[in-house]
């Protein structure tokens, strides 16, 4: 597990460390979906659905990128636990999302916030990411 | 880190960062404290955050902290400050995704003593009646024209489908719905979000609260909003579900995009904007106002479902439960104040704030173990604070380490013993929400009542609590 919950008065905040950019995403995503619902059936069907995303930048990408994936996930009651990038740039991504339903979550995460969100590569070349999530 | 040298004390309980703190500051900021609640406040990022708000183009007078204010992202949990209409901005991340967040207040014809025998039935009867916790659908799952009329028309939609009473829409803060809401400019996720979620409380800081009278301050007050010592209220915490989280997620990443078009910069991405009068500020106000009165629908169709567990465990003799009051404190609005003594037109965010206009009831809630107040907007509110107080106690504690040092199965035991019954979904949820996790409320309370922008009218005690 590569990310960490860091101290926050209200909210979550999350620290995600990766060695690429593209791992960035997917472990963010796996931080998402775990304070969703840490425990998934894993008997229930498998699910796959599709993500477009377009962005400023990298950062911004991560973003909304976490946040069409929590659209989907409350929308259609589901978490993911895989992800497959089938097109990937700094500013671009399309993505299949592989994941199981769920009868509800253990937490309501209501969005994935800019605050603080900044992708970073540090000294030792791996990136880094500090999100925090409105509960 | 912010520090008490960083401010100048205007009184006992007003606090100045000048404008000089920080280049960037187009206003000064000010907080409302104590001196002793400066050192929680402090012990985050709420003040930076304050600062940040005061950069904002076409912000008037000051960037202002009421005492619950805590960190949040980008704009502080407890902050308001008002913009111009023509040169100014308008800011969904100012907002909060949880748009009309708020809280809705029902007195009983009861008295505490008539209840008290029945309180664990009552207590379970609304936990079964309101759907709670995350994922969780309510009665009503509307589409198409059906969820735009409750988009447009706020909580008078579902009294209309049968849901409430034409006078529970008097005592709502707006009448319960916003006018220029236009369901157009919510997006169909925004929609299918929230499509089932009318009636659900949710989770987090969400609750139904059924609760005492135990202290009146204000006699006359009190009585106007029939409200008597011991009587038993029922308090209503919840607001605009899945759809004003979509909402803010969708406008906050438009504001995004359009920003550099309009050259505005900013110290947090989180504060993202855009002017008012932009067709993207537009489109974000009407759509905040669709999804303020979603919330409006949500509180009201909880009041309904609060009305029916009553009722199967009263029967006839129950009596009616009415709406003393209900508020938002997440929104911005559109309002005219006094500014360098000539009348303006703001748009006044509040987030984890409370309109407080003078003689209006204002709701605070308070953690589940200690007490919630009824306030009445106070004649200085108008000029010290665009007509704004506070919105509850304010976190101290953070939610990991609420979960970490304080057991739910403990937690129940122990506000059992204080005569508080307890229908939670789980028990770290409810650990996070324990009463050691927030501020000492009666201390928020006490200090926007010394500054005369809600003065005390009553003291509420919980005595059942209903959470996701």
């Amino acid at each position: 597990m590569s990310y960490e919950i860091l101290k926050h008065t209200a909210d979550i905040r999350l620290h995600v460390t990766a060695n690429s950019y593209k791992y960035l995403l997917s472990e963010a995503l796996a931080g998402v979906c775990n304070t969703l619902k840490e425990h998934v059936d894993k008997s229930s069907p498998e699910i796959v659905r599709n993500a477009i995303v377009e962005s400023a930048d990298r950062t911004a990408l991560l973003v909304d990128f976490l946040n069409e994936a929590l659209a989907l996930a409350h929308i259609n009651k589901e978490v993911y636990i895989g992800v497959i990038f089938t097109h990937f740039s700094d500013t671009a991504l399309r993505a299949q999302l592989t994941g199981r339903g769920v009868s509800g979550f253990d937490r309501d995460i209501k969005a994935v916030t800019y605050h603080e969100a900044e992708v970073l590569q540090n000294e030792e070349g791996k990136w880094e990411v500090t999100l925090v999530f409105d509960i | 880190m912010f520090t008490k040298k960083d401010l100048k004390r205007i009184s006992d309980i007003l606090w100045e960062i000048p404008k000089s703190y920080r280049s960037d500051m187009r206003v000064p900021a000010r907080l409302y404290s104590s001196e002793k609640m400066l050192e929680d406040i402090f012990r985050d990022r709420s003040v930076e955050q304050l600062v940040n708000v005061s950069t904002l183009l076409g912000i008037q007078k000051y960037a202002i902290a009421m005492p619950d204010i805590h960190e949040g992202y980008g704009f502080p949990i407890g902050g308001v400050a008002a913009f111009d209409v023509e040169e100014g901005i308008i800011s969904p991340g100012s907002v909060g995704y949880d748009i009309n967040c708020g809280v809705r207040l029902l007195r009983s014809e009861k008295s505490f003593p008539e209840v008290k025998p029945a309180l664990e039935a009552l207590g379970l009867s609304i936990y079964q009646e309101v759907p709670s916790g995350v994922g969780r659908s309510g009665r009503l799952k509307l589409k198409g024209k059906d969820l735009d009329s409750v988009l447009m028309g706020g909580a008078q939609s579902v009294i209309a489908m049968g849901y409430g009473e034409e006078e529970d829409m008097t005592h709502v803060e707006s009448e319960g719905w916003l006018e220029h809401a236009a369901p157009d400019c919510v997006s169909e996720r925004a929609k299918k979000r929230g499509h089932d979620q009318l009636g659900t409380m949710g989770a987090g800081n969400h609750f139904v609260e059924v609760g005492r009278i135990e202290r009146i301050f204000d006699k006359t007050t009190a009585q106007a909003l029939h409200l008597f010592e011991n009587q038993v209220t029922i308090l209503i915490h919840t607001g605009s579900r899945g759809l004003g989280h979509q909402v803010a997620t969708d406008y906050i990443t438009t504001m995004m995009k359009v920003m550099p078009k309009y050259g505005i910069t900013l110290p947090d991405r989180e504060l993202a904007c855009a002017p008012f009068r932009s067709d993207e500020g537009k489109n974000y106000f009407s759509a905040m106002a669709a999804s303020a009165n979603f919330a409006w629908a949500n509180r009201q169709l909880i009041t309904h479902e609060v009305r029916h567990a009553w009722n199967h465990v009263f029967g006839q003799t129950g009596g009616t439960l009415h709406v003393v009051y209900d508020v938002a404190h997440n929104i911005a609005k559109l309002e005219e104040h006094e500014i360098s003594q000539e009348k303006k037109n703001v748009v006044v965010h509040r987030k984890g704030a409370t309109r407080a206009f003078p003689n209006q009831p204002v709701l605070i809630p308070g953690s589940m173990g200690t007490a919630s107040y009824v306030l009445i907007g106070g004649e200085k509110s108008l000029e010290e604070s665009f007509g704004s107080t506070c919105h509850g106690a304010g976190r101290r504690m953070s939610r990991t380490q609420a979960r970490k040092t304080i057991r739910g199965s403990v937690l129940k035991e122990e506000l059992k013993q204080q005569g508080i019954v307890i229908n939670a979904g789980s028990f770290p949820s409810l650990a996070e929400e324990a009463p050691s996790a927030y501020k000492d409320v009666d201390a928020v309370v006490d200090v926007v009542h010394q500054a005369g922008i809600a003065k005390k009218v009553a003291r509420l005690r919980p005595i059942a609590v209903i959470k996701g």
